[in-house]
């Protein structure tokens, strides 16, 4: 057996527009709050993994992003690897963090994502995002992260299994739990009508369906099981790190990248689909929880709509997904999202989650995805949670 | 053939992806496996092997998915469509959808189209459609390479 991995601290900088914040003060916030909330100082720290996206094109900071940040709250001299895997950065620094303690090269890791996306000339934020495909193939296309999703979904209503009804809908639970996240870029309900009546960006998506540009970061401590002590605190221990890389889509169709990794999650953890109790996925339109519904294996294919129609998905149902309120709502700081995921997730499994609590969860199950290769993903993780005390 | 082989490939830039008289797309096909990319690859993505051979893929294919999208970039005003095309007897490929009037006709048989610098599709005329392409703006390619 691996060596146990607790996730012993987490923090994040409110998700939003903060054109007063520099890198160095988002990083500070979330960074902090993860090293107070697993009541350690900035020297107890023997690695970090530090993921950020865009700070090369955006802020011209192309190189040693994680140094320059972590200067400011008194973290130097440990190793620091600096980690891009465009929007699943976040949780691949996690997934080394965790790799890191199992190896034994480190007893106690930061895990940190950070991304200002805000900037004077919004064309230039768009350009980064485009980037996170294989320009030599693509450049000049126009696909924009809005159009790759709606060529997914577009296909799912092509054969009825998914109606626009279902991806408002979705849009408006997304939204009611952000409105509870004290940390969402988007603290507001909308309604059914509101979602589909706003701009259209790619058919079918319309602007309330979709994530927008947004700053912040979040931040996470990871130490092996016993090395820093909690006392009086569930334990939230990671039960499974998987990862995975895009692939060329076979014509004749197959199982998705994040489908892979989740099995191989599944198999890790020794659990199944049907044993997670809350789940943070990577919604970077609202209706792609109807998708990740059936990839992740919370339900057969084809069923994502009906799953979701059924309540299953909301904060008091069986099985609540993106109780944050989800990339679109709480909002997607590329390089800081998947930590923000698994942030969350530790509140909920904690039972700290305040007015979006869900109800006395035992295991947890995060999935962020970045990149886009034809098709596919460039990359993905899938991470599962467990807390260990039971709920009195 | 040896995967060193992979070592001698044309370098990327010098691997045509057009073949402008067939008017098709070219790229690799594994002579192995059958494996297919546009552009072509040095190494078959299926089977990991270097016998990747060039060449021109058929000039028909399926829109299996497509999106207008409203949102201009450099280059390229909104709207515009794009589209998930299987080709026939090729690799999957995302493109412009140039005269495609009705998005609810999708999926629904195209026709690949090149020029020196670019590649797009259009649909087949079927039954109810206009048979030529009166109408159609070809996109500026401002940011092609």
């Amino acid at each position: 057996m691996a060596e146990d991995v607790v996730v012993a601290g987490v923090g994040m900088h409110p998700f939003g527009r903060y054109p007063d914040r520099s890198l160095k003060d988002l990083a500070r916030v979330a960074g902090l709050r993860a090293l107070l909330d697993a009541g350690i100082g900035p020297r107890r720290v023997r690695m970090v993994y530090s993921s950020n996206a865009m700070a090369g094109m955006l802020q011209g900071q192309e190189m040693v992003r994680g140094q320059t940040v972590l200067r400011e709250i008194g973290i130097e001299g440990v190793p620091v690897v600096n980690v891009e895997n465009a929007c699943a950065g976040g949780s691949t620094a996690f997934a080394q963090a965790v790799m890191a303690i199992r190896s034994g090269a480190a007893d106690v890791v930061l895990a940190l994502g950070f991304e200002k996306m805000f900037v004077a000339d919004r064309s230039r934020t768009l350009d980064a995002l485009e980037s996170a495909a294989d320009l030599d193939v693509v450049a000049g296309l126009g696909i924009q992260f809005t159009a790759v999703y709606g060529l997914r979904l577009r296909l799912r209503l092509a054969d009825g299994s998914i109606t626009r009804r279902d991806l408002a809908e979705v849009s408006v639970k997304s939204h009611a739990n952000g409105a509870r996240n004290p940390y969402a870029q988007h603290q507001v309900t909308v309604t059914a009508e509101q979602v589909l009546e706003s701009r259209c960006i790619a058919d079918p998506l319309t602007l309330l369906m979709c994530s927008s540009i947004c700053d912040g970061a979040a931040a996470v401590v990871l130490a092996r099981s016993g090395v820093l002590s909690q006392p009086g605190r569930p334990t939230v221990r990671v039960l499974a790190s998987a990862s995975g890389s895009g692939f060329t889509l076979d014509p004749a169709g197959g199982p998705s990248g994040a489908t892979l990794c989740a099995e191989r999650a599944y198999e890790q953890a020794g659990v199944g689909p049907g044993d997670v109790n809350v789940a943070e996925v990577h919604d970077a339109m609202a209706p792609a929880e109807l998708l990740y519904s059936e990839a992740l294996g919370f339900c057969p294919p084809g069923d994502g709509a009906r799953f979701f129609r059924s309540g299953a998905t909301a904060l008091d149902g069986r099985l609540p997904i993106n109780p944050s309120g989800g990339l679109a709502s709480r909002g997607h700081p590329v390089g800081a999202t998947g930590l923000a995921q698994l942030a969350e997730l530790t509140w909920q499994l904690r039972g700290e989650a305040g007015e979006r609590q869900v109800r006395r969860p035992r295991i947890a199950l995060a999935q962020n995805s970045g990149g886009w290769l034809e098709g596919e993903s460039a990359a993905v993780n899938v991470h599962l949670l467990e807390r260990m005390e039971p709920w009195i | 053939m040896d995967l060193a082989a992979a070592l001698d490939c044309a370098p990327t830039g010098e691997r045509p992806r057009f073949d402008l008289a067939a008017g098709a797309l070219v790229g690799g096909r594994c002579a192995d496996c059958g494996g297919t990319a546009w552009p072509a690859r040095a190494v078959c993505h299926r089977c990991g092997g270097a016998d990747v051979r060039l060449g021109a893929f058929s000039r028909t294919g399926t829109l299996v998915s497509c999106t207008r999208v409203m949102v201009s970039r450099p280059g390229l005003e909104a709207p515009y469509v794009l589209g998930q095309v299987r080709v026939d007897d090729g690799p999957v490929v995302f493109g412009q959808i140039l005269g495609l009037d009705d998005t609810e006709m999708v999926p629904c048989p195209v026709t690949v189209r090149v020029d020196a610098a670019r590649y797009w599709f259009t649909p087949d005329p079927g039954p109810d459609r206009p048979q030529d392409d009166a109408g159609l703006h070809a996109p500026t390619d401002e940011r092609q390479n």
